[in-house]
């Protein structure tokens, strides 16, 4: 088929309606939206989409699919057209103009650097119903495998309705036989009513075909496809015991006899294999009451099994009731998906379940100390379980940050009309989960980083223009996972954090000392004490002194960190670490003296003998030579007081926390385990390295380690630490 | 004599090439560019099979679909409609209105011609 | 009886009667198909109906004429035909 022509009355076509798109579009920036032109735009996309597929255009039909996903939306009245979205939605027009000239120039393979980026900006449109990507795979029938060709056996009866909705079971058999050889058929006219009663639209015929084919389950049933609903399929593979034959003849409506000799002329059955299958059901069903008859009951069973012809019933049983509650869904909305629930009772699980956790790790414990092997795999089966009873537990209250990203656009948009500044938010990493009470408690932390990066951060049009830079600013929101956290960033393109001006402040106030010589990051972080602010004017929005200091504190309270990155001139990072969850963490055990700490076990690099060699190296000095890289440590027995005599060996956990590695001086490594953080009562909070604790199983309290609250309060600065200690 | 099919979409190169892909198959094919235009193709001539889009300016799949099941010498004719995955309560509210048959935008030609193929051989 | 139209969804209700009036109505009940171009499953399921009919009258009904397309689709849905069905 030569599609060349079609493909320059595609390329005109869709020149037109992008045309038409960016007309309506623009009318939406503007704030003139109505229903017939957003369905308009709809259209257009869905005509430039539909038609791009015809022709292999796959760049065009994935980028095209998010855009008319969002319009689809739009009309539902999910989301808003506003100028926000008006105007994403023209940069995705250029890029899809982009795209089809480039598939009239013959090139189907073009790339659109701004793609990518434009789809994500899309996606955080998409919302719950977050589209499953219309890759070109998707015009892709999914490759059969042939298998070795086989009688299959198909029981087909029709609904009344099929003829008078256009379908034929005629053209299905015509169909089915390109699908394979048609080894027989027999047609069931057998529920055909008396003269009166029947009605020449109605349909009442049934089939029995033998087909031999090498095709799979699924092609057959394909063949079906438009009828699904309104036929009953059954499907039988090659070489099907004689006792399935028996069921499906059970199952029909016809009488068994009369079934049996259409399977039997068939060449489905012989009659003898009929006759043994037939009776020895009833044999099964006689002996069923009879005592010891558990043998005969489990053969039967076997023989009973309906096998493949029952999942063929249930599958398109099963498709229409998902069509009907998706039916039903789309009626009601959203709302019938989701359960709406009290969180007191999901935390209440997840307590008993952290209880549940610590209760199987005693029995494995136990186990172990009366060396009963049995008992030990029992322990190690229900631990798995546990732990995945866990896994879900948690995943509850999983969510993703979309959300509250999302609720950023129209922050954006405000503040920067407010401020003057033309400033776009691209938004990354959307689907990324976390903890529910985090989502909810990070909200306000990063409303202040995200306006005070629109407010501080991002210049002054006319500054960015004499600066070189565009002049739109670029605010961008990123989520990800990473080793066990979750990262958040907020960046902006502005004019980064001043180092010189931060100092001053600092020394001014006496948080450094005049000549001191600190590393960019540690300078970076000074803005987060309470009460700093190099902000030249304090504006409306942010830089009233109060601010960075309150969110180091909240991300704090949620056990995770803040890091500032920052190129004077080229923008400022501020990345928020925060763990998966607050409940519950892997922990690695260590033994200092008599008491037991927890280290979450994912910021553990890895665990090494301190020999007293190594110890005379350091020569009281608290870094030690690891492979010939200094790695400074901290001695746990120290820094909490702990008496008792010393171990003979001691050994050094090495932890790695926010880019930074320490080690840990501890006398016995005791191993990993599931920890349920409890928190710690008010007196201990203001205890400092100490993130909660945990009740072992058995019995025993051990303290979990706050590791970066524990490095900030040891690796203070030399410099910093004394000004600290000459101000107190 | 060979087997007609209707087909109906505002996309002129999607009926080109839907047209080109039947019409090598085998059957003939009459176009209509919206469900308005496409009802006055319904002017007594025989059809096997109808082809419709959803979306379509002046009168959209779902009206047009119900338009037909109205004509007594079209009201059986099959129907398949053109609807895409982010839309399947358009495929319900077709099925409803008696679009039995369907095709998931984007699709190729060859998808169509063995939708079609179920449907009427040629 | 000589079928003069397509027998399909569009025809059936109207060649019912006059089916079951050909079978009542002679002791050697046939049915001529030769100016039928079309028959699909509402066809067939009608020559089923006249063909009970016909033997719950005693009777046995004849089909004759059948066109190539017509043949062929009463073949594969196994329709029992004698020799003198074909054109």
């Amino acid at each position: 088929m030569n599609l060349d022509l079609a493909l320059d009355t595609y390329v005109a076509e869709s020149r037109e309606l992008l045309e038409q798109m960016e007309e309506a579009l623009l009318a939406f920036a503007k704030g003139d939206c109505d229903a017939d032109r957003v369905n308009a735009v709809f259209r257009a996309a869905h005509t430039i989409k539909g038609s791009a597929g015809l022709f292999g255009l796959d760049a065009i039909v994935e980028f095209t699919h998010g855009v008319e996903s969002v319009l689809d939306r739009v009309r539902d009245g999910l989301v808003i057209m506003d100028p926000v979205l008006a105007n994403l939605l023209l940069e995705c027009s250029d890029c899809m103009r982009q795209l089809v000239d480039a598939a009239g120039a013959g090139d189907t393979g073009a790339v659109v650097e701004e793609a990518p980026a434009l789809r994500q900006r899309l996606s955080v449109y998409l919302g719950e119903a977050r589209e499953t990507s219309c890759a070109g795979a998707r015009a892709q029938p999914p490759a059969r495998v042939a298998g070795s060709a086989g009688d299959w056996h198909i029981s087909l009866r029709f609904g009344r309705d099929v003829l008078r909705n256009g379908m034929d079971p005629v053209s299905f058999l015509r169909y089915l036989a390109t699908v394979g050889d048609i080894v027989s058929i027999a047609t069931l006219a057998d529920a055909l009513p008396s003269v009166e009663e029947m009605d020449p639209e109605s349909c009442y015929l049934g089939f029995e075909i033998q087909l031999c084919t090498a095709a799979d389950k699924q092609t057959i049933e394909d063949v079906f496809e438009f009828v699904r609903d309104d036929c009953q399929i059954r499907i039988l593979p090659p070489s099907s015991k004689a006792a399935d034959y028996v069921d499906l003849i059970t199952a029909l409506p016809e009488a068994d006899t009369r079934l049996g000799e259409i399977l039997v002329s068939s060449g489905a059955l012989t009659q003898a294999e009929l006759e043994a299958a037939l009776a020895s059901q009833s044999d099964c069903d006689q002996l069923a009451d009879v005592p010891g008859a558990q043998e005969a009951t489990a053969t039967n069973r076997r023989l009973g099994e309906i096998l493949v012809s029952q999942e063929v019933v249930r599958e398109p049983v099963v498709q229409a009731a998902l069509d009907k509650q998706k039916q039903g869904r789309e009626a009601k909305g959203q709302e019938a998906r989701f359960i709406r629930l009290d969180a007191e009772k999901l935390d209440r699980l997840i307590n008993q379940v952290g209880e549940l956790v610590i209760a199987g790790a005693g029995i494995g414990l136990a186990a172990k100390r009366v060396g009963a092997t049995e008992m030990l795999e029992a322990a190690s089966t229900l631990e798995s379980l546990v732990e995945s009873v866990r896994d879900s537990a948690l995943q509850l209250r999983m969510v993703p940050i979309g959300a509250t990203f999302n609720r950023f656009q129209r922050v954006v948009h405000d503040v920067a009309q407010e401020l003057g500044k033309d400033i776009g938010l691209v938004i990354n990493g959307a689907e990324t989960e976390l903890d529910k009470t985090m989502v909810d408690r990070i909200g306000d932390p990063l409303m202040h980083l995200v306006r005070n990066a629109m407010d501080h951060g991002i210049e002054q049009t006319d500054v960015r223009i004499a600066a070189g830079k565009s002049a739109k600013g670029m605010l961008s929101l990123n989520a990800f996972h990473e080793s066990g956290s979750i990262v958040i960033e907020v960046s902006d393109d502005g004019g980064g954090l001043r180092r010189d001006r931060i100092l001053a402040k600092a020394v001014e106030r006496g948080l450094v000392a005049p000549d001191a010589d600190l590393p960019d990051r540690e300078v970076f972080d000074l803005i987060f004490e309470p009460g700093f602010s190099t902000a030249a004017k304090v504006s409306n929005l942010s830089g009233r002194g109060v601010g960075m200091d309150v969110v180091k504190r909240s991300v704090g309270d949620l056990r995770g960190t803040v890091e500032v990155d920052s190129v004077e001139g080229r923008g400022t990072t501020i990345r928020i670490r925060l763990p998966l969850t607050l409940a519950i963490i892997d922990g690695f055990l260590v033994a200092v003296g008599k008491s037991v700490f927890v280290v979450p076990l994912d910021i553990v690099e890895e665990c090494l003998e301190l020999t007293p060699e190594a110890r005379a190296e350091t020569s009281g000095r608290d870094f030690l030579n690891l492979r010939g890289q200094a790695l400074p440590f901290i001695e746990l027995n120290q820094l909490f007081d702990i008496a008792g005599p010393r171990s003979p060996r001691e050994n050094i956990l090495v932890v790695r926390s926010a880019g930074r590695r320490v080690g840990l001086v501890v006398d016995q490594l005791i191993g990993e385990a599931q920890t349920v953080i409890k928190p710690l009562g008010a007196w201990f909070q203001t205890v400092k390295g100490i993130g909660g604790s945990t009740i072992m199983s058995d019995g025993r309290v051990a303290l979990i380690l706050d590791v970066p609250g524990l490095l900030e309060h040891v690796h203070r600065p030399a410099s910093r630490r004394e000004v600290l200690k000459s101000a107190a | 004599m060979a087997k007609t099919i209707l087909v109906v979409d505002d996309s002129a190169s999607l009926r080109q090439v839907v047209g080109m892909a039947l019409k090598g198959a085998g059957y003939d094919v009459v176009e209509g560019c919206d469900g308005k235009d496409a009802l006055t193709k319904l002017d007594g001539r025989k059809l096997h099979l109808i082809i419709s889009d959803v979306n379509m300016p002046n009168m959209d799949g779902i009206s047009f679909v119900k338009a037909v099941k109205q004509l007594p010498n079209y009201k059986f004719t099959p129907i398949i409609m053109l609807t895409t995955e982010s839309q399947e309560s358009k495929k319900l509210e077709g099925q409803a209105a008696g679009a039995k048959a369907w095709v998931v935008k984007p699709f190729k030609p060859e998808q169509m011609l063995s939708a079609v193929s179920k449907l009427c051989l040629p | 009886m000589v079928v003069t139209t397509d027998m399909t969804i569009y025809t059936v209700a109207e060649l019912k009667p006059q089916l079951l009036a050909a079978i009542n109505g002679s002791d050697e009940p046939r049915i001529e198909l030769s100016q039928v171009a079309e028959i699909d499953s509402a066809g067939v399921q009608l020559l089923y109906l006249a063909r009970r009919e016909a033997a719950v009258a005693g009777r046995k009904l004849r089909i004759s004429g059948c066109t190539p397309t017509v043949q062929e689709i009463l073949t594969l849905v196994g329709f029992p035909l004698d020799e003198e069905a074909a054109a």
